[in-house]
Order: structure tokens, then C-alpha cells, then sequence
């Protein structure tokens, strides 16, 4: 038998999980930007990155688990729709690398330092990689109008 | 309101509109550098926010957070509203009929009318803002007040996908209705 998921009793549900996954993704993006941007040597510039990061941490952590949880519980009402398609793959890929990438090689650019040269670097590939997942996310409500 | 109606119907048959509209790639491209421009500069808005109500940031001067911030965020705000007036451009009899739309551009309003009544006490007075013991009531109620339109702008701007009216002037079926379905 199947068991109904409670998610897909109400029309709301599905709006309001996104409203949080929406906030929850400009937080966590958004603080990591400042820092991305502080590495190019952009924005709060008194700072160090090292500082900034600190100080946007756990903000970031916080907001990045609210807009997973609301993101496992989108694809949760509609799994069959998710798994196959190109761009949510894509999402997920540029997903798992950004957060692999921003606990290790961004974590350690920021607290240990870098040159000039190789802090650019890091904060472009932390903003493509997350800027990616954006429109990964995007494009998986059009894909039958641009793979199909 | 004839005028408005019948601005968004000219506004829909302009020649950018429809390109724009009958292209498959566009509109998901620009509706995708709208929501990068909400993570990132949306973003350093709210942390904007949270460091006049002194949660985040704290050993970082209100001064540093919200002068260095600022033109990156107009910055933002400048694409963000580019791509949003692209969006509701190119589907205006759409968004005309659509009471999510005419409630986000109410609460835009208001964020306008936020930002002059603070602009003096708060956001240009940040050097005094710091010599205070405690943050002044009145940057927190700014804050606050920011916090809840710009969540309630981003709600609303979500909705608008959402609403099936009857009140919509006839419209071909577009991508915007695959968002979300």
C-alpha cells in the first residue's frame, strides 16, 4: 500500500517550504559572499577574512541546514520528478562540491591566508560553485523547455 | 485602472517582450540572476539587519558592516530590480491581474518609505550608533521593521507563481507557470 506523504495533502505546503528554502539559501550565500568578497579584496575590508568568517559561521551553518531540510522536504513531495532530471543532478553535483569545498580549501585559504593570487581564486570558484547551485535550482522547473 | 491595464498590455507587445517571452533560454536566465542577486545581496541586507539588532557581527562596528556593505547592495538592488521589471515586463497583462504582484510592489513601496524615514537616525548615523552603550531602540525597530518587508517581499514574489486568477487578462501559457508545479 501506499502511504501518502503528508506534504502533498495541502497546496500550501509546498509554497511555504519554499519561502524557507529561498530564505535559507540567501543567508548562507550571502554571508559567504561577504567573505568571498573580503578575499578579493572587496567589501569589509578592515576585516580580515579569518574575522568575517568567524563571525558568519554559525549563521551560515544555520541557514545552510534550514534550506537543505527544506529542500530534502520539496523533493520528498514529488521524488520521481527530481531524480531524473538533468538540472536537479546538476544542482545537487555543484551542491555537494561547494560545501566539500567551502569546509576545506576555502576554510583553510581563510584561517591560514594565502597569496593575493590564490585567495581570488578561491573566492571565484566559492561564488561560481555556489552560484551554480542557484540556477541549477532554477532550471529544473524549465527543463522540458530546454532539454525536452 | 484602465491606464495601468492598458500599459501592461502595451508593455507585453513589445517586440523585447515577446522575444523575451518566446524564448525558452531568457526567462529561466534571468529569473536565476534575480534569485542570485536575492542569496547574495538579499543576504548581506539581512546580515545588515541582524548586526543593528546586535546578533551577528558583533566585534565588527555597525559603521564598517553597513558602510562597506552599502554599495555592493545598491549595486544588487540596481540588477535585482533590472531583472524583475524584465520578468514582469515581458508578462504584464500577467502580473497586472496578479494581487501577489501589486502586494510585493506595495511592500517595495514601503521598504522606499522605510529607508527615508531611517535613513538620518539610522543607517547615516552609524559613528553614533556605535558610541552607544546599547544599540538605540530606534536602529532596532529599523532593523526589525526591514527584516519583516524584505522576507514579506520575497513571500510575496514567490506567491506570484502560484496564483491561477480569473482576473488575469487572457495570456499565452508561459514558463513562468512551470515554475513550481
Amino acid at each position: 500500500m501506499l502511504i501518502q506523504n503528508p506534504l502533498n495533502s495541502s497546496e500550501w505546503s509546498f509554497p511555504i517550504l519554499e519561502c524557507f528554502h529561498i530564505a535559507g539559501f540567501a543567508v548562507a550565500i550571502g554571508t559567504v559572499a561577504i567573505v568571498d568578497f573580503r578575499l578579493l579584496g572587496l567589501g569589509m575590508r578592515r576585516q580580515t577574512p579569518g574575522q568575517l568568517t568567524k563571525d558568519t559561521a554559525l549563521l551560515t551553518i544555520i541557514s545552510l541546514i534550514v534550506a537543505v531540510f527544506s529542500g530534502l522536504l520539496i523533493f520528498s513531495t514529488d521524488p520521481d520528478k527530481y531524480y531524473l532530471n538533468l538540472a536537479f543532478l546538476f544542482k545537487i553535483a555543484c551542491l555537494l562540491l561547494a560545501i566539500g569545498f567551502h569546509y576545506t580549501i576555502h576554510r583553510k585559504v581563510v584561517f591560514s591566508g594565502a597569496s593575493l593570487g590564490a585567495s581570488m581564486l578561491v573566492a571565484c570558484v566559492s561564488l561560481v560553485l555556489w552560484v551554480s547551485v542557484i540556477f541549477g535550482g532554477i532550471f529544473i522547473a524549465f527543463e522540458s523547455l530546454t532539454f525536452g | 485602472m484602465p491606464i495601468v491595464a492598458s500599459f501592461a498590455r502595451w508593455l507585453e507587445t513589445r517586440d523585447w517582450a515577446m522575444d523575451f517571452a518566446g524564448s525558452a533560454y531568457f526567462y529561466p536566465i534571468v529569473l536565476a540572476t534575480h534569485l542570485t542577486c536575492i542569496a547574495i545581496f538579499g543576504g548581506m541586507i539581512l546580515i545588515t539587519n541582524l548586526r543593528l539588532l546586535g546578533w551577528v557581527l558583533r566585534s565588527q562596528s555597525i559603521s564598517d558592516v553597513v558602510r562597506r556593505l552599502r554599495p555592493w547592495k545598491w549595486g544588487g538592488l540596481v540588477l535585482m530590480v533590472t531583472c524583475g521589471v524584465l520578468l514582469a515586463g515581458s508578462e504584464a497583462g500577467k502580473y497586472y491581474g496578479n494581487p501577489y504582484f501589486w502586494t510585493k510592489l506595495t511592500l517595495l513601496a514601503l521598504l522606499i518609505v522605510h529607508s527615508l524615514v531611517f535613513r538620518r537616525s539610522v543607517y547615516q548615523n552609524t559613528a553614533e550608533l556605535d558610541r552607544a552603550a546599547v544599540i538605540p531602540s530606534r536602529a532596532k525597530l529599523a532593523a526589525a521593521l526591514s527584516l519583516i518587508l524584505w522576507i514579506s517581499v520575497v513571500v510575496a514574489g514567490r506567491m506570484i507563481g502560484y496564483y491561477e486568477g480569473p482576473t488575469s487578462l487572457a495570456g499565452p501559457a508561459s514558463a513562468a507557470e512551470a515554475l513550481g508545479r
